[in-house]
This record gives C-alpha cells, sequence and structure tokens, in this order.
C-alpha cells in the first residue's frame, strides 16, 4: 500500500503545498552557504567563495517549499540583514563554534539584530557549526557564550552541528518545517 | 485580468497619467507578496521602465526600496520575469544604495548553460553593480563569458568589460588576451538553440549568423586596452588587416579602419604600410568597408593625387547604385572631399551630374553643392538656376549647405557675383529658419569684405533684409555693418533712411544698435549728413529705453567734440581682444572682494588691429565650415576613456600662452621683480608620459629674466616626494661663459602621491645688444627626497632616501624670441624692411611640403599669413611669415619651397628685419 500512501502525499502536496521563507545570518565564514548547500541535498564542499551580497535556493522537504535567503555575513552587509528578515518564518544564526575569537562578536551582532523592533517574535534557530573540529564547544557552551537563556520575547532553539558531517541536518530540517504557517 | 493591465499599460504613452507614486506602492506591494506571481510582477516592471525611461527618477531611498522589494523575485522560475528584473536592475544600479547585494545571485545565473536566455542579461546587469573592491570576484567569470561559443554571451561580457574600464582598468586589462582570442573567432549564432524563442526574439536565422559582431565589440575592448601603447596598437592593426577573411563583421573593419586612419595622423612613418591596408580595404565585398576606407583616404592630411584616385574611383561607382543610402554616402564623401581639392573631383562631374535630378533631394543637394565646387565658370549660371528650382523642396540643414557652397563660388568666381547675389537675396526672401537665414547674412558680409564690387548692391539688400526681419540678433549684425560701411559708401545717406527706420519700429536692443550704427554716420565729412544724423539722435533722447538714450546722449556729445576724438570712441581703430578680455573680466569677477576693490584695469587686455580681427573671424570661420582633415568622427566610435587627439594642427599665437600663464606668475612674489612676461612658451613633455614622474617645462621670457616652470606630477600611489627641485644647468657658450646666470630655484616641499606640482628656476638673461638673441640649452635634472607610504598607516616613513631623475633638455633658440603676429598686408611689410638675408636649406627626411611647412612654422615661430601654411600644390609653395621680436622689431620671412620624392624638400628662405643680427639669427633657425 505504500505506493498508495506516497500518491496520497503527492496529491495532498498539489493542494496543500505551503511556502515559506527563512533567513541565514551569520559572521563571514561560518558556514552558511555550505549549511544551505548540503540542506537542499548537495555535496559539501570547502572551497566556496565568499557571498557578495545574498543569494537564494529553495529546499523542499515533504510538502513544505523553503526560500532560503544567504546572506553575506562581511561587515558591509550586516546592516542589511533587517531587511532581508522581516516577515520571514524563522532566522537561522550559524556561528563557528571552533573559533573562540568571532564568538563574541557573533553575540553582539545577534543582540542587535533580536533587539529589531521589525522582528519581534520571530522564531531564532542558532547553530553552532563545525562541530565535527576538535576544540569546538558542546551545544551548552555555545548557549552561554551566545546568552541564549536571557532571550524571552521569542522562542529559541540551539543545536550543535557539523555541515561536513551532516550531523543534525535532518533536525535542522524538522525545526523548521514544523514553523511553516 | 493580465490582458487588460497590458492594455492600460499601453495606454501610458498616449495620455493616460501613469503615476510614479502608484506604481511605486504597487511595486513595493507586488513584489514582497508571496508566493510571487510572475505575469503581474512583469507587468509591474514594465511601468517602472517606462516610468524611468521617460525621464521620472526616484529618491535615494525610494529607489532602495524598489531595488530590495525586486530582490525578492530573484531565482524566479519564469524566464522573462528574469529577465525584466535584470533590465530594472540596471536602471536602478545608479540610484540605489546598496546594489552590490545581488552580486551572488547575479553570478549564479552567469554561469549557467550558454543557451540559457537570460544569462546575457545577467551578464550586463553584473558589470553595472560590481564595484573596484569586488571586481576580482567575477574575473573568471567574465574571461569564460568573453570565449563562450556563444556569439550574445560573448557580446554581452565584452561590452560589459567596456563598462568596467572606468571601475578597474586593472583588472580589465588581464581579460586582453581572451578578448583577443575573440576578435578573430568566428561565433556563428546557434541556428537552433533557442528554438522557439530565436523568432520570438525577433532574430531570423540568416541575420545575426552573418554579422559576427561579437568581433566588432571585442576589437572595441581591446583597442581601449591597448590604446595607451601606440607600438601594441600598430601591431595590433596590422596583425587583424593580414588576418584576411578571418574578420567577417564589416563594423569590426570599419572601426579598424578608423584606428588606421588615426595611426596615421598621429605618426607619419606609418603612413606608406598604412595606405596599403586601406586600398586594400576599397575592394572589399561590404559597401559599408568601402565608404570608410575611401573616406579615409579622401580626408588624410596632403593625400596625393595617385592616392586619392583609386578611392574616387570606388565612390564614382556607387555613385550609379540603385540604393539611395550608397548614393548618399558616396556623394558626401566626395563632397566633403570636393571643398579641399575640387580638382580630383573632376572626373565624376558626368556621373554627380545625373544626381542633380535624383527623387531623393538630399542627393541632389549634395550634387549640386558639389558640382558647384568642380564646376568652371561657364556652368555656374546652369546650375543656379537647377537650384532656385528646387530650393523650396529641400529642409533648411540642406539650404544651408546650399548657401555655404555658393558663399565659397562668390570668392572663387567673384565676376559671377551678381547672379549669386540675386539668389541669395531671393533666398533670403523665402521663409526659413535662424541658421538658414544667418548662413545666407554671412554669405553676404562674405560678399561685402572680399568682393568690393558687391559691396552697394549687397548692402541695400540687407537694408531691404532689416525692414522685415524677425531675428533680433541678425537685424543687430546688419545694422552693425551698415555702420561700419556705410559711411564709407558713394551715398551715405540712403542708409540713414533704413537705419532709423529700425530706431523708430523696432525693440530695445535693435534701436540701440541702430543709434551706434547712426552715431557712425555722423563722422561723415559733410555739414548736411551732420547735421540730420544730429536731429535724428537729438529725436532718440526721447526713447523709452535707457541704453538707447545712453547711446544716443553719447553719441550727440562726441559728435559736437572734436574729430580724432570722436572717431576714437565713435568708429576706433583698434578693438580689445574679445578672448582676452572674457578672461581678464572673470578673473577680475572672480577675484574676490580684494580684486574688486580697485577698478577693473582696461589697459591690461591687449589691444588689436581692427584687420586682425577680421583676420581671426575669418579664421574661425573656415575652420568651421571646412571640414578639418584628418580629425575624423572617430571619438564616436572609441567611446568610454578615449584619449582625444586633437586634430587641429594650427600654431597657436604666442600670447596666448603668455596670457594663460601671467596670472599664475604673478602671484609668485619672487618674480614680480622681473616686470610684465613678454611670452610664454607651449609646454613640452620632458619626460615620457607613462613613466613614474611626469614632468613638463615651460619657458617664460621677461625683459633681463628667463624663469623655466616644471610641472611635475607624482604618479606613484604609495610614495611622497620631498624637497623637489630641478637642477637646471645652462650650457657654455664659445668663449667659454655662461649667458644665463642662476638667480634662484622655488622648489616644491612636498609633492603627495597622484598629484602635481611646479617648479620655477630663473635666470638672468645675458644683457647687452650683441647678446639679446643668445640661445642655450638646459640640461635638466629632478632632485627630490623619496618616502614611501606605509600602507597600514597611509602615513609617509620616516626615513626617506635622496634620488635623481634624469629629464630631457630645453632649448632657448630663435623660436623663444620671436612672438607670431598677424600683419595684414605681406607686401607692405616686406618692402618696408631693408636688412635682407638668404639661405638654402635641403630637408631630406620630410616627406611633404605641408610638413615642411609646419616644421618651419613650429622651429621659427611664425605666424603664416595669407593662409599660406596649407599648400595647395604638391610640388611647389611659397610660405609667408611674419613675427615680431621681442623688442618689438618686425620681421618678414619668405619660404619657397619645392619638393620631389627622390630629394625630399628644398627649401629657400629669405628674411627681412629691422636689424641684420635678427634676419641673420631667423635664418640660422631652421634646423
Amino acid at each position: 500500500m505504500s505506493w498508495f500512501w506516497n500518491f496520497y502525499e503527492f496529491i495532498l502536496s498539489l493542494f496543500w503545498s505551503s511556502e515559506m521563507d527563512i533567513t541565514l545570518l551569520g559572521l563571514q565564514n561560518a558556514g552558511k552557504t555550505s549549511l544551505l548547500r548540503v540542506l537542499g541535498g548537495g555535496e559539501f564542499t570547502s572551497d566556496s567563495i565568499p557571498t557578495i551580497g545574498f543569494s537564494m535556493k529553495r529546499v523542499r522537504k515533504g510538502r513544505v517549499n523553503i526560500k532560503c535567503w544567504d546572506l553575506g555575513g562581511q561587515p558591509r552587509f550586516r546592516s542589511m540583514w533587517e531587511r532581508y528578515c522581516k516577515g520571514v518564518n524563522a532566522i537561522l544564526f550559524i556561528v563557528d563554534s571552533a573559533d573562540p575569537a568571532t564568538l563574541q562578536i557573533a553575540r553582539m551582532e545577534f543582540e542587535a539584530l533580536i533587539s529589531k523592533p521589525s522582528l519581534e517574535g520571530i522564531p531564532v534557530l542558532v547553530l553552532g557549526n563545525k562541530n565535527d573540529l576538535p576544540d569546538a564547544y558542546d551545544v551548552d557552551s555555545v548557549i552561554d557564550i551566545m546568552n541564549l537563556k536571557a532571550v524571552d520575547d521569542r522562542e529559541v532553539s540551539c543545536y550543535s552541528i557539523s555541515a561536513k558531517e551532516r550531523t543534525n541536518v535532518d533536525a535542522v530540517l524538522s525545526w523548521l518545517v514544523s514553523k511553516a504557517s | 485580468m493580465s490582458y487588460k493591465k497590458n492594455e492600460d499599460l499601453d495606454s501610458g504613452p498616449g495620455g493616460a497619467v501613469m503615476d510614479k507614486m502608484t506604481v511605486f506602492q504597487d511595486c513595493i506591494a507586488g513584489f514582497n507578496a508571496s508566493p510571487i506571481q510572475p505575469r503581474k510582477c512583469r507587468v509591474l516592471l514594465t511601468k517602472l521602465t517606462y516610468l524611468l525611461s521617460t525621464g521620472d527618477t526616484f529618491a535615494r531611498d525610494e529607489s532602495t526600496r524598489l531595488f530590495f522589494s525586486i530582490t525578492k523575485l530573484f531565482q524566479h522560475k519564469d524566464i522573462a520575469l528574469r529577465q525584466m528584473v535584470y533590465l530594472v536592475i540596471k536602471e536602478l544600479a545608479t540610484s540605489a544604495d546598496d546594489v552590490i547585494m545581488v552580486t551572488s545571485s547575479i553570478m549564479k545565473d552567469t554561469t549557467v548553460g550558454s543557451d540559457v536566455v537570460y544569462r546575457p542579461n545577467a551578464i550586463r546587469t553584473l558589470a553595472r553593480i560590481i564595484d573596484a573592491s569586488t571586481i576580482q570576484a567575477i574575473e573568471r567569470l567574465i574571461k569564460t563569458a568573453i570565449v563562450d561559443k556563444h556569439p550574445i554571451v560573448s557580446s554581452a561580457a565584452l561590452i560589459s568589460s567596456y563598462h568596467l574600464l572606468p571601475v578597474s582598468r586593472e583588472v580589465v586589462r588581464r581579460w586582453a588576451n581572451e578578448t583577443q582570442d575573440t576578435v578573430l573567432a568566428q561565433k556563428p549564432f546557434p541556428q537552433a538553440a533557442y528554438g522557439g524563442t530565436a523568432s520570438g526574439l525577433g532574430i531570423g536565422p540568416a541575420g545575426p549568423a552573418s554579422s559576427f559582431m561579437t568581433q566588432y565589440h571585442a576589437l572595441g575592448l581591446l583597442y581601449q586596452l591597448r590604446s595607451h601603447d601606440r607600438m601594441a596598437l600598430i601591431k595590433m592593426i596590422q596583425q587583424l588587416a593580414n588576418a584576411g577573411s578571418a574578420m567577417k563583421s564589416p563594423a569590426a573593419i570599419v572601426m579598424l579602419i578608423r584606428f588606421v586612419a588615426r595611426a596615421i595622423d598621429e605618426d607619419r612613418n606609418m603612413r606608406r604600410p598604412l595606405y596599403t591596408l586601406l586600398e586594400g580595404w576599397l575592394k572589399h565585398k561590404s559597401d559599408m568597408v568601402n565608404f570608410e576606407a575611401a573616406k579615409t583616404i579622401l580626408e588624410m592630411r596632403d593625400s596625393t593625387d595617385a592616392e586619392a584616385s583609386p578611392a574616387i574611383n570606388v565612390l564614382q561607382l556607387f555613385l550609379s547604385s540603385p540604393r539611395f543610402v550608397s548614393r548618399f554616402a558616396a556623394i558626401r564623401i566626395l563632397n566633403r572631399f570636393a571643398m579641399i581639392r575640387p580638382q580630383n573631383v573632376n572626373v565624376c562631374n558626368i556621373d554627380i551630374e545625373a544626381l542633380i535630378n535624383d527623387p531623393n533631394r538630399s542627393i541632389a543637394t549634395y550634387a549640386i553643392t558639389t558640382l558647384l565646387k568642380t564646376g568652371n565658370e561657364a556652368s555656374v549660371d546652369r546650375l543656379m538656376k537647377q537650384i532656385t528650382g528646387f530650393m523650396n523642396d529641400i529642409s533648411d540643414e540642406f539650404k544651408i549647405i546650399v548657401v555655404d557652397a555658393i558663399r565659397s563660388l562668390c570668392l572663387k568666381f567673384p565676376s559671377k557675383q551678381a547672379s549669386m547675389l540675386s539668389f541669395l537675396s531671393g533666398v533670403l526672401r523665402d521663409e526659413g529658419g535662424y541658421e538658414f537665414k544667418r548662413a545666407v547674412i554671412e554669405a553676404m558680409f562674405d560678399l561685402i569684405k572680399f568682393v568690393p564690387d558687391s559691396k552697394e548692391e549687397a548692402l541695400s539688400y540687407l537694408c531691404e533684409f532689416i525692414e522685415d526681419c524677425e531675428f533680433t540678433k541678425l537685424a543687430v549684425r546688419i545694422l552693425h555693418l551698415l555702420g561700419e560701411e556705410g559711411p564709407s559708401t558713394a551715398h551715405p545717406t540712403k542708409y540713414i533712411r533704413y537705419i532709423y527706420n529700425r530706431v523708430v519700429l523696432e525693440n530695445a536692443i535693435v534701436r540701440a544698435a541702430a543709434v551706434t550704427a547712426l552715431s557712425k554716420f555722423s563722422l561723415i565729412d559733410d555739414a548736411s549728413v551732420q547735421e540730420s544724423v544730429k536731429v535724428l539722435l537729438t529725436r532718440c533722447l526721447d526713447d523709452p529705453d535707457d541704453e538707447v538714450r545712453d547711446r544716443a546722449a553719447m553719441a550727440l556729445r562726441l559728435s559736437a567734440t572734436e574729430k580724432p576724438i570722436a572717431k576714437e570712441y565713435l568708429a576706433p581703430e583698434s578693438v580689445p581682444s574679445l578672448g582676452a578680455l572674457e578672461q581678464q573680466l572673470i578673473l577680475y569677477v572672480t577675484g574676490g572682494p580684494d580684486a574688486a576693490s580697485v577698478a577693473f584695469d582696461i589697459s591690461s587686455v591687449p589691444f588689436i588691429s581692427k584687420d586682425q580681427a577680421v583676420a581671426d573671424q575669418f579664421r574661425a570661420k573656415t575652420m568651421a565650415t571646412l571640414p578639418i582633415l584628418g580629425g575624423t568622427a572617430i571619438d564616436s566610435g572609441s567611446g568610454a576613456g578615449s584619449g582625444g587627439v586633437s586634430p587641429s594642427k594650427t600654431p597657436a599665437l604666442g600670447e596666448d600662452y603668455a596670457q594663460k600663464y601671467a596670472a599664475s606668475l604673478a602671484k609668485i612674489p619672487e618674480l614680480q621683480a622681473f616686470g610684465a612676461l613678454i611670452r610664454s612658451s607651449r609646454p613640452v613633455p620632458l619626460t615620457e608620459s607613462e613613466t613614474e614622474y611626469v614632468i613638463t617645462g615651460i619657458k617664460h621670457l621677461y625683459k633681463e629674466h628667463l624663469v623655466l616652470q616644471f610641472d611635475v606630477q607624482n604618479t606613484l600611489p604609495d610614495t611622497v616626494l620631498e624637497d623637489v627641485s630641478v637642477i637646471a644647468n645652462p650650457s657654455t657658450a664659445d668663449d667659454g661663459t655662461e649667458p644665463y646666470v642662476e638667480e634662484f630655484i622655488i622648489a616644491i616641499p612636498r609633492l603627495t602621491q597622484e598629484s602635481t606640482g611646479t617648479i620655477y628656476v630663473a635666470f638672468t638673461r645675458p644683457s647687452g645688444e650683441e647678446h639679446a638673441y643668445t640661445g642655450g640649452v638646459f640640461s635638466n635634472t629632478l632632485r627630490f627626497t623619496s618616502k614611501e607610504i606605509d600602507p597600514n598607516t597611509g602615513e609617509p616613513e620616516e626615513e626617506g632616501y635622496e634620488d635623481e631623475y634624469q629629464v630631457e633638455d630645453i632649448e632657448i633658440g630663435v623660436a623663444d624670441f620671436l612672438v607670431p603676429t598677424y600683419v595684414g598686408n605681406f607686401q607692405h611689410m616686406w618692402d618696408q624692411l631693408s636688412f635682407e638675408t638668404s639661405e638654402t636649406y635641403s630637408l631630406a627626411g620630410v616627406g611633404s611640403l605641408s610638413e615642411a611647412c609646419s616644421s618651419v612654422i613650429d622651429s621659427l615661430s611664425m605666424q603664416p599669413l595669407e593662409g599660406s601654411e596649407t599648400p595647395l600644390q604638391n610640388a611647389t609653395h611659397v610660405l609667408k611669415l611674419f613675427a615680431r621680436t621681442l623688442q618689438g622689431g618686425k620681421v618678414v620671412a619668405l619660404v619657397r619651397m619645392a619638393y620631389s620624392a627622390k630629394t625630399g624638400v628644398t627649401l629657400k628662405i629669405s628674411v627681412r628685419a629691422e636689424d641684420e643680427r635678427v634676419a641673420q639669427m631667423v635664418v640660422g633657425g631652421i634646423a
């Protein structure tokens, strides 16, 4: 009967497919573009070039069509994050958990972002990427460093992932799908 | 639904108001909607393009909002929407902030397969949004696109590179190899690539396949990349010209021909080999190429008869072509050539006569005007009759061409002036715009000036014209002329009536001009005339306009005074040099409160005699009407960043340079003691223009001193120069003494990176009569302390090192002691002066008479007279020159020259001056 269920899913998707927007933010070299590639089912590559501005990619998970806005992390683009976050279903904030030096800057940028009135209430998922590297922080340390416990006006989750090893990538997708309206 | 929207849009240009703010709001709402409705968005984008292209602009923040909402449409699968998005982003790229945001997204679209229809759009848009800091990121991408086998992708990349030149020349320069490959690559349009879309784009299968437009685009870019390096350019031209059939695109060859024209113009030595190329192109199978080659040959300065004749033959064949456009192009080129060398176009006369009745009026006009120039005296009357026949059928623009032709004809055949004058007065009565009427009036002015017999009649035609003239400017000019010429005619009273009529009937400007003209009649030696002029002027005192009353009052007052004084004010012999006057006034007005505290000093403006003013006017006029030889319309072809090559080869008057520098020199306290600046030379480059330090030298001569001015440009981006000075060592004279003694150096304390500064070195000139014209050679060394800039801090390092830099010598020669001056009558001057010296020279390396002329004029710095600077024949020529020495003495030179292919130019120069030494010096000045 499985073919029937597949067919049923397909018919459902024709009528009930839903569309959602998310943005991927984070400092440069946190792994946003690589993660997006992996989310979309592509292979991990380590030689991707820095994103200038933004790039958009669609990811399909079950009946949900996710439009992912991958924004450049260099300082010159950070002022434009807010524009692309307005009205999205969820924000993915990616940090490099193996690079302590940048984590403090990431925290400042993160706090500046969530304090914007226009982005009130949008759920945020903080991802500590690159947990395959030897001295990466674990998920609790990332929560501490990013001071996530202090955020009380919205839903905040935090996963420790590795785009390279595909660790927890499916969990990220499931989290996203759960935010589809 | 959407059809209806389209209809709305169509009515946009007609009358239905497309409100900017409504469109703006609709766009913001429409683009942010989710999911995206491609059809609706396309309509909105089209409206936006319509607004932008009809001149509406959005404020910066509105543009930015629009731009960011449009970025939401990216990566939509609707192809037409993607193309529209790119079109609009290109428009908004200049007015919105942060357009760099879309770089990554566009780059995705530029790397897709070359058969995707929006790839060229993406490439073109990319070039508009990129800035210098990110251009490296797209370097590889553009390179790949340039060599793409699809012509449209390749063209898009080439044109984008062209636009990127101002952004970063260095990066684009690295694409030269790819561009070079593309010039000769043949990229046919893939027949089936677009499938159904090809017809949708309006591209037939045959059209683009045979155009090879990429070659044209690639060549244009390659030229820009090499334009700094003349040798590389010549190499490129020769390589491409010899590539034979690999150059498929006629447009590319036409452009190549223009480059050839420029190369010939810049480097005489390249003339012979390049001419052979041009001759080859005359036989090319494309008309376009034939025309361009013929045009270039005929526009070459001093082309010989043998060189011109193949080009004329080719054009002659086109004269009987069945196509309008070919006939038009051919006759137009011949017409221009006929202005300069009518005798060479004679051979085509039969074909040209057949074109007089051409159904296309433009062709017919050109045919007639060409015949007017090439024809002999006998055919003039017949032609005039034919012109009168269709004068009413042609537009003003062509009427002006006809009138210009008639004007030059008048000067050529003065005996025909009666019929031509009646023709001119006839067309003057016709309907016509200002430009046309002005051309007619100018033609009549010239007649009056150069054909004295026609004066009375022409003046009376003009009087008649101003009776009913709607153009104030023309009326004023005619009144001025009547004032100038009227009093010296046989019946001056006749004109007084016409002039006074203007005072009664016209507006204030014309009335004022009429009063001035009238006042000149009061100088006539006839008591009754004087009396009636006085009565008329008295009546003008009641005029409602201030200016008219003032002029009348002044004229009345003056006419009551002594005759010489009245004459000086009413009809002065000399007038201020208008260019200089304007410049001085601008300096005065912009000088701030200090300058305004003293009255403007009119005596600082040089005065020129009336003869000279007339000659200057005449020269300006001939320059404007004659096609300037050698100056082709190449600039329109080469576009951005083309270094303007000035076609003007006329030697500028020495005083022009002195005027230019006098103000800046006067500001330097050390130099003020030297008195007035007598002469400044033209700037001479002392280094190659691409070196680290670019230096130009200018010589300023004072009564007893010489000042060398060095303009130093530091082109290094990361070095500061300190204590920059020039050590100029004068040569020693034959007797071991140093005629020039250095006084002081004004150095540049600090010359920052990529800036320009000026150094002055002052000398005392040799004193005494016998040494007044002693020349000298100065060897110059730039001396400075060089300090590198620390890239981290942007501050120059503490420690620098001293360095020297040898630059070219400056020579003080004959040319520096002479000031080219205009004089009306050469023969008169020649007869006046007594000391004569002559010498014969043979110039082996000089290839033509005109080259010899310009080199003689240059090295003597004398003013050519009676238009003798352009030789009319190829074998012999007489050049007449005049100048004044720094002390004001007159120098006349008569240079007879002969040319033969074997021995080059032989010339005999005879100089007459007030002083034997001067004469000898000038004779010796030709080196």
